[in-house]
């Protein structure tokens, strides 16, 4: 919304910087994007160099035929010799001029100049040319009354500061130049001027036909019908507002529903009466099939819940949003029917959503719009109407359902200082209230004024209402507590700790898209409307978003990647809701020993026991793939990218899950450890992990550790085999093992897998 | 035998000596089995020349002793100083890796929270329109339910775009006073550009208790806008619309780059915009059940993807998304 200040101060004077009245609206009323100095540059005596003329003689330039060399009268002893391109006047006119040395809107800086080889010693201007409309066909012709010489800017608003407004969602109040002044005369203390707008005398009392069949969509409805109007393009300060605020000027009648709506808040339209078939309104659900060529030549179909306002016969206007091609006002109108109505803001949301089609007027009636402006928009529609179409006022009806009644809501001001943390005296409350249109009684039952009836209803809302002109006064505290608590879940902890390990480990951390393009699960959940195609389906594994972030990473020149993520996956259960799970993920650079290495270090970080066994998955390199309890380690197959890559993914709860609450201390230290290295020859299929388990089985815990450290493989083993070399520790925590239950210990681990693996002890 | 004079002129040899060689032979000389010392004492027949000689001994051991261990360490220096390293060149090199920025910001908040006693809770991403929209008081019609705004995976479930319905789980699982704060994932229908990505990270906090105020959620903003911008950082709140709190208000940070002179990304205003706050509204109290005439409570939330990229001066906020380790080893 944008909100010329010179039109603002017509409803509320103030002498305040614009600056600082933007300042307070900011912090209590609506955003201001920004503030727009607009028209005629106000520096440097600027605006001095425009003047009134009268034009004393207009002809054609001697050396030019589309010129004409006027002489102008400007209040200087002689006229003014100027050479303007338009014709649209003559002699006698009274014009708009900029003397030599004038700074226009556009930054161009005014020479005396010579044209064709005559000197024109000013210029006559058009209203585009001040900024003041868009029409450039030929120069803006004043109407006759100020003497030459006048200065221009005291008989055309030539420049202004315009407030840009960003209106939230539930004060449609403020849609309004009017709705803004109240603002700022309640933030400033300042006298705001009644509502604008009061009906001429009626020159007929004919009958307006207008029907409602449906009050819900259409609480109101107020027809007017006007005869003898001449359609004209509106005079130079009613466009100078409209293309301040944004809008363009298309001729008085449009002009003047479009001020109506933008000085108080209420979208108006203007029909041609004549083109309306049987005289007639009638407010209606559409039927099924309707069509209706819209303003902007489109032809729409319609629904059976959208809201049109119909002639006897067909459509007239979708409601609120735009009227049809066909009911326009034009060139020849001379008879106009002005409604002023009320309509409820869900329906036209929806219509609007639904043909995508939002104007000035949608905007506005689906934040909802107060039912008893209709009546003030009408009568400052009348009054210009009349005032500037010569249009003769001839009929009248107001038709409506009951309005609603203005909500009565207690306020205990002591409820506002609980709840904003800063004393505010009763009487203040009372006072920002009233400067705002609430009726404050005695009893403090406040009235709440019609404008505000939709989004005040609770004594919380009133307490905004007073909070907000106090929000720079509200201290800096901190919450009295009555409880105090406060921690990381077990959970949350150990995914720090998760994190930090990974990152111990070389890692660094993904963030990866939730979406992504195709998933393993073909039950995954897919978007109806995804964004793009990438971002379709709620991914069950991480797997997908680290490929292609290492993939990124390789192309982009590094040679050594390793990365994890840490998110969520969204498994279907068919339920409404999927199954949110954290995993972990992780891919780098170095094949299966690297991945597997991160993964034995968290469970060890952990102290969480590592069991894996092979189980190949389609995605892995099938000779290095491996299973866990909570996860996937393997190499990644090399067809999905270029060069070694260990990957792996585990389900975090899983994993927390086996994490012990206390870590208790074990005696390692006491009694001495025996040390011995043992080499098994075993077959090929036989695995490490076998082996070790069995071990820990025969010989019990003063097996304390048995841990690989090399397999060889060739000539002294023979073929089919293998040699594992493990690195053995004895160790009792009750006392110092002899050399002989040391070799108790060897011997049955030496039968254990002979037995079980056939292993043979190498010498 | 003048045995002070004997042990003068040993005491002498030991401080002249300059070498371990040289001590040695002083050693043997004064000490040896065929020194004067040695001999006399082999000769002692009395108890009192015994004492005297056995003393001079142990003096002299001692001073020897304490002279070879300087000559060591004087070797020692000497053979330090020859072997020396360029002190510039690089150390031995271990592969250390990056948390995200995004997370080392969520646990910067977290740590702030914990601090100031909250829990922290999160609730679903994938979440009922009920809870979403619904239980937080959003009107029918709200832009925010549009279709061209939220992501819908049905009718009435959504990808959450707010972290606010977490809230509503957490009342209706504890009852007051409530100190939680909530971090996660949020998806909004944005179009992917240097300030928008249709995935970003929210925090949202919320405190109920008996005399919760808008003062106390203004002095908590500023606890955590102090936390994440600096102490000289000041605070302000404007007043807005949310439907799950009234009043509503938006926060500001006094600006962090200009410390408010002015610049481009406060847009010459002094303040950036942080995020939406309010006191909770009596209808989302009403939804879990708490009374609102013995509890308020306020609640805020704000956005960490974009907190991260003014505070680090990321250009993109694409970048948090991309996993360049060119971007990630940065932080």
């Amino acid at each position: 919304m944008r909100v010329p200040v010179s039109w603002l101060k017509e409803y509320v004077p103030f002498d305040e910087p614009v600056e600082d009245v933007a300042g307070r609206l900011v912090i209590s009323s609506c955003e201001v994007d920004r503030i727009v100095r607009r028209g005629v540059p106000d520096t440097d005596g600027n605006l001095g160099r425009y003047l009134v003329g009268k034009v004393v003689e207009a002809g054609k330039h001697p050396n030019a035929d589309r010129l004409q060399l006027c002489r102008v009268d400007v209040g200087d002893s002689e006229p003014r010799q100027i050479v303007c391109g338009a014709w649209n006047f003559g002699t006698g006119a009274t014009v708009a001029v900029a003397l030599p040395g004038a700074v226009l809107p556009d930054g161009q800086k005014l020479e005396q100049a010579k044209l064709r080889g005559e000197v024109s010693n000013g210029m006559i201007l058009s209203e585009r040319e001040l900024d003041l409309g868009v029409e450039h066909s030929g120069i803006l012709v004043l109407e006759e009354g100020p003497e030459p010489g006048t200065p221009l800017a005291d008989v055309l608003p030539l420049s202004d500061d315009v407030l840009e407004l960003e209106n939230g969602h539930n004060r449609p109040d403020l849609l309004s130049v009017y709705g803004i002044a109240r603002e700022v005369a309640a933030l400033l203390g300042n006298e705001l001027a009644p509502p604008p707008g009061a009906d001429p005398p009626r020159a007929d009392e004919e009958p307006v036909d207008v029907q409602i069949e449906d009050f819900e969509g259409c609480p109101r409805y107020i027809g007017r019908t006007f005869r003898d109007v001449r359609i004209a393009p509106s005079p130079p300060w009613l466009k100078a507002r409209l293309v301040a605020a944004g809008m363009r000027p298309v001729s008085n009648v449009v002009d003047i529903t479009n001020y109506a709506m933008l000085g108080l808040g209420n979208p108006l339209h203007a029909f041609d009466q004549s083109k309306l078939r049987g005289r007639r309104i009638v407010v209606r659900r559409a039927r099924k099939g309707e069509q209706m060529r819209t303003l902007d030549d489109t032809l729409r179909e319609l629904d059976e819940r959208d809201l049109v306002i119909a002639d006897a016969e067909r459509a007239v206007a979708i409601a609120g949003i735009m009227g049809s091609l066909e009911s326009e006002v034009d060139d020849q109108t001379t008879e106009v029917l002005l409604e002023a109505a009320n309509f409820e803001p869900l329906t036209i949301h929806r219509s609007s959503e639904r043909l995508r089609l939002r104007t000035e007027g949608s905007n506005r009636w689906e934040k909802g719009v107060d039912p008893y402006l209709a009546e003030q928009a009408a009568k400052l529609a009348t009054q210009l109407l009349v005032e500037l179409t010569g249009a003769r006022w001839t009929g009248d009806v107001d038709k409506r359902h009951e309005l609603p009644e203005r909500p009565v809501v207690h306020l205990r001001p002591e409820r506002t200082d609980l709840l904003v943390g800063l004393r505010t005296e009763p009487d203040d409350q009372r006072t920002i209230l009233e400067r705002i249109g609430f009726e404050v009684a005695l009893d403090w039952n406040v009235t709440v004024p019609t404008w505000r009836a939709r989004d005040v209803t609770r004594e919380a809302d009133l307490v905004e209402e007073v909070a907000r002109f106090r929000l720079d006064d509200v201290p800096f505290t901190l919450p009295q507590r009555t409880v105090m608590f406060g921690r990381l879940t077990k959970d949350q902890r150990l995914r720090r700790t998760v994190e930090d390990v990974l990152v111990g480990c070389g890692l660094s951390e993904a963030y990866n898209w939730s979406l992504v393009p195709v998933d393993d699960d073909p039950r995954a959940i897919r978007l109806p409307e995804p964004l793009s195609a990438d971002q379709a389906v709620l991914r069950t594994t991480l797997r997908h978003g680290l490929i292609e972030s290492a993939q990124r990473n390789v192309d982009g020149g590094a040679e050594d990647v390793g990365l994890f993520e840490i998110a969520r996956v969204y498994l279907p259960t068919g339920k409404k809701l999927p199954e949110e799970r954290w995993r972990l993920g992780a891919i780098a650079s170095g094949g299966f020993r690297r991945a597997k290495g991160v993964v034995e270090t968290l469970h060890e970080a952990l102290k969480v026991e590592l069991r894996v066994a092979a189980a190949p998955q389609p995605f892995l390199h099938p000779g290095k793939a491996a299973r866990f309890a909570s996860g996937w380690v393997g190499e990644l197959h090399p067809a999905l990218l270029d060069g070694t890559w260990g990957m792996f993914e585990l389900d975090l709860p899983t994993l927390y899950e086996a994490v012990p609450d206390v870590v208790h201390y074990e005696d390692v230290i006491t009694y001495p450890p025996v040390r011995q290295d043992l080499a098994f020859v075993v077959d090929e299929a036989v695995p490490a992990g076998a082996l070790i388990d069995a071990a820990r089985e025969a010989a019990g815990d003063e097996l304390r550790e048995m841990r690989p450290f090399d397999v060889y493989r060739g000539g002294q083993v023979g073929p089919g085999k293998k040699s594992i070399a493990f690195a053995v520790t004895f160790q009792s925590g009750i006392k110092t093992l002899t050399d002989e239950e040391a070799a108790d210990l060897r011997e049955r681990i030496v039968t254990a897998l002979r037995e079980r693996f056939g292993a043979e002890l190498r010498a | 035998m003048d045995v002070e004079a004997l042990e003068r002129e040993a005491q002498g040899a030991v401080a002249a000596a300059s070498t371990r060689v040289a001590l040695d032979e002083a050693r043997v000389r004064y000490l040896g089995r065929k020194s004067q010392l040695k001999q006399a004492l082999r000769g002692v027949r009395d108890r009192e020349s015994g004492m005297t000689l056995n003393a001079a001994r142990e003096r002299l051991e001692a001073a020897f002793a304490a002279r070879e261990a300087d000559l060591d360490r004087a070797e020692l220096d000497r053979a330090l100083t020859e072997d020396t390293v360029d002190v510039t060149l690089p150390g031995e090199e271990f592969a250390r890796g990056h948390l995200h920025l995004l997370t080392q910001m969520r646990r910067e908040i977290e740590d702030t929270f914990l601090g100031l006693g909250y829990e922290v809770f999160d609730g679903p991403e994938v979440e009922e329109v009920s809870y979403n929209f619904d239980a937080l008081n959003t009107p029918e019609g709200h832009p925010s339910r549009s279709p061209v705004d939220t992501f819908y995976v049905s009718d009435d479930v959504v990808l959450r775009t707010h972290t606010s319905p977490g809230q509503i789980r957490y009342m209706e699982a504890h009852e007051p006073p409530v100190y939680m704060v909530s971090l996660g994932r949020c998806y909004r229908r944005d179009t992917p550009d240097p300030t928008h990505t249709p995935t970003f990270h929210q925090v949202e906090g919320l405190a109920v208790d008996r005399t919760i105020t808008l003062a106390d959620l203004k002095g908590t903003l500023l606890y955590l806008a102090r936390v994440l911008f600096g102490e000289e950082r000041d605070v302000r709140v404007r007043t807005s619309f949310f439907p799950f709190t009234e009043p509503s208000a938006e926060f500001d940070v006094s600006c962090f780059l200009c410390s408010g002179r002015g610049c481009n990304v406060c847009k010459w205003s002094g303040w950036i915009e942080m995020g939406g706050c309010g006191v909770v509204d009596p209808n989302v109290f009403a939804h879990v059940g708490y009374d609102s005439e013995r509890w308020s409570g306020f609640a805020f939330g704000l956005g960490i993807d974009r907190i991260a990229m003014l505070r680090h001066g990321v250009p993109d906020l694409r970048l948090h998304w991309e996993n360049d380790l060119r971007y990630l080893e940065q932080f």
